[in-house]
């Protein structure tokens, strides 16, 4: 077996295996149909409530596609920003109607609608994007951005800020673990974490700095610059059904689409 | 052998530094032959290969006096990239090395050659040897940021080999390494020499300087302060004032000499060091 073909992404799962842009495809058809669907009021509160059984889509898709472990991982980090959220707006926007009143505390219904709006968007598109992310790796996706004609340059920076993110993480747990081996907490409640904020941030950031001038000088010296047509060893395929993919998601789209003039019109 | 890269009376400070990292330095590198660059942190060691590669003043800006020439050529008159297949300059720190877009090592030795549009099939071919020859091949499939030092630091070699550049640029590959990584990574310039290229390598570690080396160049304070034969500028003790560290070997047989005994030379190796020691010591017994 030659080293090209081991370095090719071999997937069991057919929806995990699709072709990066079809998965682009889906996402931003889902986002908008999402938007969309926020827009039909139920009942005699006017809430959007279709946004719920929407949801059930993601999780589906992800289990579908052999990444729910992980969509649930990420799912209960979104979650957490989602609740807040979704408490401030409903007890912050004053209306005339009071859905809901414990003591001081009254949840307006103008409140509530923004609330379910704002929280179930977020949790749709969010969800939409943490699944393409979960089935495609990095390089599937700078692979493609290349082929759909980006230039390498701007791809190079995509993908390397994606990467960096990981060795920011690690980076910043050995300048903690230095820190604090000369005195700084780093551990105990708000305050002590906040002040060992900016001494682990600082250097953090000033290494970020100095390492990537090297980095550009590293690849200066790979012949980075040079003008020329790049050759890729690493060899991105079709699986063949990003067509029925295509088509099925623009078919729901439109049906969406259609509903939501069928409401206006009627 | 033709004159590769001539250094001519260059001065040059970084930007914002009243005192020039290098001071009106002159010396010829000459084709096919190993240099070892060698002084003590701060000397200009560093500078030298950047200006050398054409990073300083090019990228570093400040200030240049003098003319760098490489194959006849000013550094700063070749085209991006044009250097990097003549010149291949390896750095101090191999993790700043890395490429950062590619998940295996495999990929990331290909990268530079991916880059030149070098045709997949020699890609392949070309990085299956280097990897081969710089002991790497078991890591083919990991993550190049999860290696060790000193794997990164076989693994950058092995990423600039791969381009087969003329000129090969080491400024301290054995830094992060033990003295078995150390030995392996001499034994791959070695072949680099046995190749005909020509090498300049900054490095620390003066016994393998002393064991591989053709010539040393000595710097001190920005100034090229001694170069030539590694045989002679190496036994020479008054550098020894200058903070320039020297061969164990060397310095043991100038004692010896000083006290008396009659060494033909003096060593820097260990393998001269037995060879004329016993000379000496088998005619002092006759």
């Amino acid at each position: 077996m030659t080293w090209r073909e081991k370095l090719r992404l071999h997937k069991s799962n057919p929806l995990a295996a699709l072709y990066p842009s079809s998965k682009l495809l889906v996402v931003l058809l889902y986002s908008f149909c999402t938007m969309l669907i926020g827009t039909i009021k139920v009942g005699a509160g006017h809430y959007p409530l279709w946004l719920i059984p929407w949801f059930l889509v993601v999780p589906v898709l992800c289990a579908a596609s052999g990444i729910f472990k992980r969509f649930c991982h990420a799912f209960t980090k979104v979650l957490a920003i989602v609740v807040i959220i979704f408490v401030v707006q409903s007890l912050l926007i004053p209306d005339k109607v009071v859905v809901w009143q414990l003591g001081f505390l009254k949840v307006y219904q103008s409140g509530l609608q923004s609330a379910i709006y704002l929280s179930f968007c977020i949790l749709n598109i969010a969800g939409i994007f943490v699944w393409m992310f979960q089935t495609t790796e990095y390089k599937e996706m700078s692979r493609a951005l290349e082929d759909s004609g980006m230039d390498y340059k701007a791809a190079y920076v995509f993908i390397s800020t994606l990467q960096m993110i990981n060795i920011l993480g690690k980076n910043s747990r050995t300048i903690m673990n230095a820190q604090r081996a000369r005195g700084v907490e780093t551990q105990g409640n708000m305050l002590v974490r906040a002040k060992a904020f900016f001494p682990s941030l600082v250097p953090l950031i000033l290494g970020a700095i100095t390492n990537s001038e090297e980095r550009v000088l590293t690849l200066e010296s790979k012949g980075f610059d040079v003008k020329c047509k790049k050759t890729h060893l690493f060899e991105l395929e079709r699986t063949g059904k990003e067509p029925v993919v295509n088509v099925i998601s623009i078919i729901i789209t439109l049906a969406v689409v259609v509903w939501r003039v069928a409401l206006w019109v009627l | 052998m033709g004159a590769v890269i001539e250094l001519k009376n260059v001065t040059y400070s970084y930007p914002l530094t009243d005192t020039p990292a290098l001071k009106d330095f002159s010396c010829t590198i000459e084709e096919g032959k190993f240099y070892g660059v060698i002084g003590s942190n701060g000397a200009g060691k560093t500078t030298l290969c950047s200006l050398i590669r054409g990073f300083a003043p090019d990228f570093f800006k400040g200030e240049l006096s003098g003319d760098v020439l490489v194959y006849g050529k000013p550094t700063s008159e070749y085209a991006p990239g044009e250097l990097s297949l003549k010149i291949g300059y390896v750095f101090q720190n191999p993790f700043n090395q890395i490429s950062g877009v590619k998940d295996t090592l495999f990929e990331e030795v290909a990268f530079g050659l991916e880059n030149f549009g070098v045709p997949v099939d020699e890609i392949e071919e070309r990085v299956t040897r280097v990897m081969e020859l710089t002991n790497i091949t078991d890591l083919a499939e990991k993550n190049p940021f999860e290696l060790s030092g000193g794997q990164q630091q076989r693994v950058a070699l092995a990423s600039i080999i791969v381009l087969e550049p003329d000129i090969l640029v080491i400024d301290e590959p054995t830094s992060q390494l033990d003295p078995e990584g150390t030995e392996s990574v001499f034994k791959i310039i070695k072949a680099m020499k046995e190749q005909k290229k020509t090498i300049i390598l900054v490095e620390h570690k003066i016994d393998l300087i002393a064991e591989y080396a053709d010539e040393v160049l000595v710097l001190h304070e920005g100034e090229l302060i001694r170069s030539g034969d590694k045989q002679q500028v190496l036994s020479d003790m008054s550098l020894l004032e200058k903070g320039v560290q020297l061969p164990q070997m060397a310095i043991l047989g100038s004692r010896l000499i000083q006290q008396g005994l009659p060494l033909s030379y003096v060593p820097i190796t260990e393998a001269q060091g037995a060879q004329v020691i016993g000379q000496a010591m088998q005619k002092g017994r006759v």
